[in-house]
């Protein structure tokens, strides 16, 4: 009966083809051609865990890390890249998991 | 020496004044222990992400510290003691960041930039 799965593939095949820097629910992870290492390579910025607005790009809307082969991180910048996130959440500058649709206060 | 980053966060109720007290306490416990510290930088009063033993706000202070490792588990020891200390943390680097850190760059330029749309 394998003639009735759905077509819905596991890779995620959303409007956006690639990582522009956009933080979005759908990715579109698919067909598009692997950019380079945003921090490999001349001027590229250096990971920090206390650089909030940097760490985010890398996060989806839940809090959860972008694996690299949605990002194209290279997969050493991807360790450290995550090490940051991990520290950035211990010290609560990003949350573990985010609400989606706003952080209602609600406690 | 070894150079590591060390951030605290102390929790909401304690006022600007006592930050600070603390954090001389800290930088001269350093200091005593034969370290120094380069840098100290206070980031105030910020939300947190997520409530951390029932604080939805806390005191930001980061240090660069050059010391050795006894003098900085010395501290370590009494930021865990210390009551109105939420969190820490210590990073060991190789080399110490010169200049503001990307929390007061991010609040120095958006500063500037509501200047000048004054």
């Amino acid at each position: 009966m394998m003639n009735d799965r759905p077509a819905r593939a596991p890779r995620e095949d959303g409007a956006e083809g690639g990582f522009a820097g956009k933080r979005s629910g759908s990715f579109g992870g698919g067909f598009r051609r692997r950019k380079s290492c945003p921090f490999t390579g001349t001027n590229a910025p250096k990971i920090d865990y206390k650089d909030v607005k940097l760490l985010s790009r890398y996060v989806t809307e839940r809090g959860k890390i972008i694996p690299s082969r949605i990002s194209a991180v290279s997969t050493k910048k991807q360790r450290e890249l995550a090490q940051a996130i991990k520290r950035a959440r211990f010290l609560a500058l990003m949350p573990y998991a985010a609400q989606v649709g706003g952080a209602n206060e609600r406690d | 020496m070894p150079f590591y980053e060390s951030i605290f966060i102390a929790r909401q109720d304690v006022t600007p004044a006592q930050v600070e007290a603390l954090t001389t306490q800290f930088t001269d416990l350093l200091k005593a222990n034969g370290g120094k510290v380069t840098k100290t930088e206070s980031w105030g009063l910020r939300r947190l992400a997520y409530r951390v033993n029932k604080n939805r706000k806390g005191h930001y202070v980061m240090f660069n510290i050059d010391a050795p490792a006894p003098a900085v588990q010395e501290m370590e020891r009494n930021m865990k003691i210390n009551e109105d200390v939420l969190r820490f943390l210590t990073v060991k680097v190789d080399e110490l960041e010169e200049g503001p850190s990307p929390m007061l760059r991010k609040q120095k330029e958006r500063f500037e930039g509501e200047g000048e749309a004054a």
